[in-house]
């Protein structure tokens, strides 16, 4: 399917990809650039992930549909669809969505220029049981289609089934995002604890990490997880990271992670390292749990004092792992839906240049504020802790931010599961 | 939607209660824009792991919504709807689930 965004009719804009303009206004900020807001894309279903091009080219995922790009002109052509889509270039027919589960992260190689690769994070149906795979994929001269489609991971979990857990349908905890580390080169991959209690700390189930590896998936050399660990291991011990990014200057990854009805969490990675997750029943303290998962607990369907409800379960359980790696940032002990990371680098962002940006999505729970937005961080150099945190100011409604990323206009591009992607530029 | 005196009738009609109740599209519209469409979707076409609620009838709507005020467990997103609930009257429930029913087809 081929979609040429700006020529289109007004009747096609309100249901498919356009570029329109909201309100020229921007917002003052308490400090950083004010920002002005642009339509690039609406009518999406839950766009996931944005990868870019140096010329702008941009790919983009949809959790339920598949894989587009939309090039520089605003013409959007559907390359790779899922199981039912519509109006694909090519369709798969193992690649399917279920709850938070389905297409997610997407990632363009290094030297896209030269191989044509990039790399998408789907669950398939190909295994059984059903996993989420890293797909890599050849684009075409045109940017109509892909090809020679090589599934790099195959194995990372996915639930299959429902569970007696708030969000306990299918696919819950699913991980998914992609991402090359300028500084080594090596694809990282997010993945989740699946609502399963034995995943975060398994040294051989590979959810619950953070996976480093080659182009063919093939673990990365330099890895140092404990031994008996998956060598594609980089760190492990998560919930469900859902953000990464690297640190200017040092290449140093960062991970964004949404906590368990309390306390979200930034964190500066270490080579083999534990998150301390561990939601196993009858560890530290706990006893059985629902379905052999303590994530939630205790109380796990009324809400009750996030701190509390820390100390029982805690994201970062120090006094089980006391070599846990510690995070820089907690959202002040609430838990609110951290998805995506990304940082703020040249100077058109002013004070904010080298900062981190996270993509907040926003949940109610318990008396918590939704809380749905982007937040800017300043980390410490020794990435321990933050210096400063400031909300973005963005003069439009605010959404569930699914994804940040920088364009290589400068400008920072976010993704919302009401299906906009928008353009954020700083004045 | 600005015409509630006529969407009442049609709720009672929809929801065949003979139990007459005061409908106020105004405060509905709100409490979706600033509550329910934070996980529903300004249009009500659900997202993520929240369901869609296009197409869905007044009755269902505030049937689910009685349940959860009453603290029944209705599938996954339970703790995070029977906090919503809990406090809405018979008459807020009925204006969202005619303000929901109509909107979002």
């Amino acid at each position: 399917m081929k979609q040429h965004a700006i020529a289109w009719s007004l009747c096609a804009a309100l249901t498919s990809g356009v570029i329109l303009g909201l309100p020229a206004v921007a917002a003052a900020q308490s400090n950083g650039p004010s920002i002005t807001p642009t339509t690039v894309l609406s009518g999406l279903d839950n766009p996931w992930d944005m990868a870019f091009l140096p010329d702008g080219t941009m790919f983009f995922t949809e959790k339920c549909r598949g894989l587009s790009v939309m090039l520089p002109s605003g013409e959007v052509n559907a390359l790779l669809g899922m199981k039912d889509s519509q109006g694909y270039a090519s369709t798969n027919d193992d690649l399917f969505c279920e709850g938070q589960a389905g297409m997610n992260g997407v990632a363009v190689d290094p030297n896209f220029a030269s191989n044509r690769q990039i790399y998408v994070y789907s669950t398939s149906s190909l295994s059984d049981p059903v996993t989420n795979r890293v797909m890599r994929l050849k684009v075409n001269d045109d940017l109509t289609g892909v090809s020679d489609r090589t599934d790099i991971i195959d194995d990372i979990q996915y639930k299959p089934a429902a569970t007696n857990h708030p969000f306990g349908g299918p696919g819950a905890h699913n991980g998914g995002r992609v991402r090359f580390n300028p500084g080594d080169g090596f694809l990282y991959v997010t993945t989740g604890d699946t609502h399963n209690g034995k995943v975060p700390q398994s040294p051989t189930l590979i959810g619950s990490k953070v996976l480093r590896v080659d182009r063919d998936g093939n673990a990365a050399t330099g890895n140092t997880p404990p031994e008996g660990f998956d060598a594609r291991t980089y760190t492990y011990g998560h919930r469900n990271v859902q953000g990464i990014a690297f640190r200017p200057g040092d290449n140093q990854p960062v991970v964004a992670e949404h906590g368990p009805w309390h306390t979200d969490e930034i964190t500066v990675l270490k080579n083999g390292g534990n998150g301390g997750w561990d939601p196993r029943p009858n560890m530290a303290g706990r006893g059985d749990c629902p379905d052999d998962y303590c994530g939630y607990e205790p109380n796990q369907m009324k809400g009750m004092d996030a701190t509390e409800r820390a100390a029982y379960m805690p994201m970062t359980d120090s006094k089980t792992f006391p070599e846990a790696m510690q995070p820089a940032w907690t959202n002040n002990g609430l838990s609110q839906g951290t998805s995506s990371a990304e940082f703020l680098t040249g100077e058109q962002w002013g004070d904010w240049d080298g900062r981190l940006v996270v993509g907040i999505m926003g949940i109610g729970f318990g008396g918590t504020p939704v809380g749905q937005r982007i937040d800017v961080i300043d980390l410490s150099d020794d990435g321990m802790s933050v210096k400063e945190v400031t909300t973005m100011a963005i003069p439009m409604a605010t959404g569930r931010y699914r994804s940040v990323v920088q364009g290589p206009d400068g400008n920072l591009y976010t993704a919302v599961d009401q299906g906009e992607i928008y353009m954020l530029s700083p004045n | 939607m600005k015409r509630p005196t006529l969407l009442a009738v049609a709720a009672l009609l929809t929801m065949g209660t003979a139990e007459a109740r005061a409908i106020d599209l105004t405060v509905a519209e709100k409490t979706y824009a600033t509550v329910c469409a934070n996980c529903h979707g300004r249009t009500g076409k659900g997202m993520a792991s929240f369901p869609s609620l296009a197409g869905r009838d007044a009755t269902y709507i505030s049937d689910r919504l009685k349940q959860y005020r009453a603290g029944e467990k209705v599938g996954p997103n339970t703790p995070l709807m029977m906090p919503q609930a809990t406090e809405l009257s018979d008459d807020e429930i009925a204006s969202l689930s005619v303000y929901i029913s109509t909107n979002f087809k």
